[in-house]
């Protein structure tokens, strides 16, 4: 499965980006050229061979706390990203398995919490909570964002519980659980894992956003706190564009990696997705009517 | 009509839902709840002003079904409460000062890129393997991965601070006076420029991908086959066969979408220091004015159930089976 995978050569590219930033998060300290929080430079020094990507407002040296921010951010991400998959994958089978009043129930409440939008709500309870450390904050995404795996989850349930196998089993006096976990969830391993990757984009996105607007922890580091730091000490207009740059840049590829390794999963789930590469001739015989499918 | 009132009921439960949240929450958390609702106003507020808040929020010397009820009266006469940083405005009338600049940033964007996004994503899957698919969808895609908070501080950076041709924020120039001239009008397209640049930006890639992999899979249906042996142009298979068709799962997304574009919105402000939501509830929140962060979770579900509510009307006129 993950040899396919690598085959594709968009979710190729994105797996190795996002290993690259693993890489970086895990080896932080054997990589980081300085302490992050040591003071290494004069305030908002410019980009030069010995501080690769400049100095913040307090003279940190920013490619430093760029590399050590990635560990909380990613941290944070793949925690929520886990929260966000196994609460949504346990009400999407659960509906779609049982069916009648428990599908109705938990149906109901998957479409209200698509309705009610994320961001303000998780606006008022890390407003509620107080200053968030990153760890709540995982929480708060992981409880608020599980709407969309719930229902993608759900409906692709609904079809396989029509499939002679599940029947078989079932006949066989096999317990719903093992059904569940032996039959159905190794099936859906596909869509979960595309809403596991998408969760954990989302989750890095919205710890940074949440961060950035002061909910955060400020004594954390992290690229969102980084971001923080840098809006509050007017970074980008005094012309220190570095501070803002390098986390944003981080936030970018490592989210850009990611999608692609979804991009790469729709494609090998759904092949009249796939960009073939088709010679030229054939194409244009393609293009002109026989196969419009 | 039995759908449309279904799910009318749906929005009447979820706004409930959203309301209950508000009121639990202070109660839940260790502490005083009144305490922890109201420690910022300090001596902000005069005594009665305080004493209309506790009554809002349903603090009344009653058991708590009691206090439920006195809270959801609030909230259904749309009584907000007062704002404690904005005081003596009340949190409606800071509410509703900020959302038009909203609206239009959210509106504006979202109709850019759905249009531009949906068109493209025809394209891409009308000719798919070809140079514009091949590059144009992965391209959007990683766009889409951007978030809105880079784009903005990106933007922010380089057309206003660095190259000076756009304002660096506000939503109109501080020489103007406020109202419907030509001079206010195009400052408030220009200052909108950027903004609404950015949102659009992070939302074209979700419709392009949308679209086109909702028109693939519909291009290897018989009716498309059938168009083509019956020797149909071009342009009407592409739009009206199968381009019509793939448009009802993108506007449910369309619709779904809005909220992500609301928080977008919010962020968007704040790099801009735009006038709307974002920006006041950023104010808010760095005064801890828990009233003025409790209205905006209302305000906001309601503009998502009102945006879900035009999709629906939408659906069922674009889709015959629903009309019954």
């Amino acid at each position: 499965m993950l040899k396919t995978l690598l085959r594709n050569r968009k979710a190729a590219f994105g797996a190795t980006l996002v290993a690259l930033f693993l890489g970086l998060a895990i080896a932080a300290p054997l990589l980081a050229p300085y302490a992050p929080n040591q003071r290494a430079a004069r305030p908002h020094e410019q980009p030069s061979s010995e501080h690769v990507l400049g100095s913040t407002r307090m003279g940190r040296d920013v490619l430093s706390q760029t590399i050590h921010g990635g560990r909380t951010s990613l941290l944070v991400g793949f925690a929520a990203g886990l929260i966000v998959t196994v609460i949504g994958v346990g009400i999407g089978v659960t509906a779609g398995y049982f069916g009648g009043r428990v599908d109705e129930a938990l149906n109901l409440l998957t479409n209200i919490s698509l309705v009610i939008p994320n961001l303000p709500l998780m606006l008022v309870l890390a407003a509620f909570l107080g200053q968030t450390s990153p760890f709540v904050i995982a929480a708060i995404i992981g409880l608020t964002s599980w709407g969309w795996g719930a229902r993608v989850v759900r409906a692709q349930t609904l079809s396989l519980r029509q499939r002679d196998y599940v029947l078989a089993a079932e006949l066989l006096g096999e317990p719903a659980w093992r059904i569940i976990l032996v039959e159905l969830i190794p099936n859906l391993i596909s869509i979960i894992g595309f809403n596991f990757i998408g969760s954990v984009l989302y989750a890095v996105i919205t710890e940074a956003t949440l961060e950035f607007l002061g909910l955060g922890d400020p004594m954390a580091l992290s690229w969102g706190t980084m971001l923080y730091h840098a809006q509050t000490t007017s970074a980008l207009r005094v012309g220190a564009w570095w501070e803002v740059v390098a986390p944003s840049l981080a936030l970018a590829l490592f989210g850009s990696g990611l999608s692609l390794v979804n991009f790469g999963i729709d494609e090998i789930a759904n092949p009249r997705l796939r960009s073939l590469r088709v010679p030229k001739k054939l194409r244009a015989a393609a293009l002109h009517g026989l196969a419009t499918r | 009509m039995a759908f449309l009132l279904r799910r009318i009921a749906f929005y009447i439960a979820a706004f409930l839902v959203a309301a209950t949240f508000n009121f639990l929450l202070p109660r839940l958390l260790p502490g005083d709840p009144v305490e922890t609702m109201f420690a910022q106003s300090g001596t902000a507020l005069p005594p009665e002003s305080m004493a209309a808040l506790r009554a809002t929020f349903g603090f009344i010397d009653q058991p708590l079904p009691l206090q439920y009820a006195r809270y959801l009266a609030s909230v259904f006469t749309w009584d907000l409460g007062l704002s404690i940083k904005f005081h003596p405005l009340t949190v409606n009338e800071v509410l509703w000062r900020a959302l038009p600049w909203t609206l239009l940033l959210v509106l504006t964007s979202s109709l850019l890129a759905f249009s531009v996004g949906s068109l493209a994503g025809v394209a891409a899957a009308w000719r798919r393997g070809g140079r514009f698919d091949s590059f144009g969808a992965p391209a959007a895609l990683m766009l889409q991965a951007v978030p809105p908070l880079v784009t903005s501080l990106v933007a922010l950076y380089v057309f206003a601070i660095e190259f000076k041709i756009l304002p660096t924020g506000f939503a109109w120039g501080a020489e103007l006076d406020p109202g419907w001239t030509l001079a206010f009008m195009a400052s408030v397209a220009q200052h909108a420029i950027l903004p609404v640049a950015t949102l659009a930006l992070a939302q074209i890639g979700g419709y392009l991908i949308t679209m086109r992999n909702s028109m693939i899979n519909l291009l290897g249906e018989d009716y498309i086959v059938l168009g083509t042996a019956k020797g149909l142009g071009d342009r009407r298979l592409r739009f009206a066969y199968a381009g019509l068709n793939a448009l009802l799962p993108a506007m449910t997304s369309f619709a779904m979408s809005l909220g992500a574009v609301f928080g977008g919105s919010l962020i968007t402000e704040i790099v801009f220091n735009y006038p709307g939501l974002g920006y006041t509830l950023f104010q808010g929140i760095a005064a801890r004015d828990y009233p003025l962060i409790q209205g905006q979770l209302l305000i906001m579900t309601l503009a998502m159930l009102a945006a879900n509510f035009i999709a629906d009307l939408l659906t069922v006129a674009l889709d015959p089976r629903l009309r019954g």
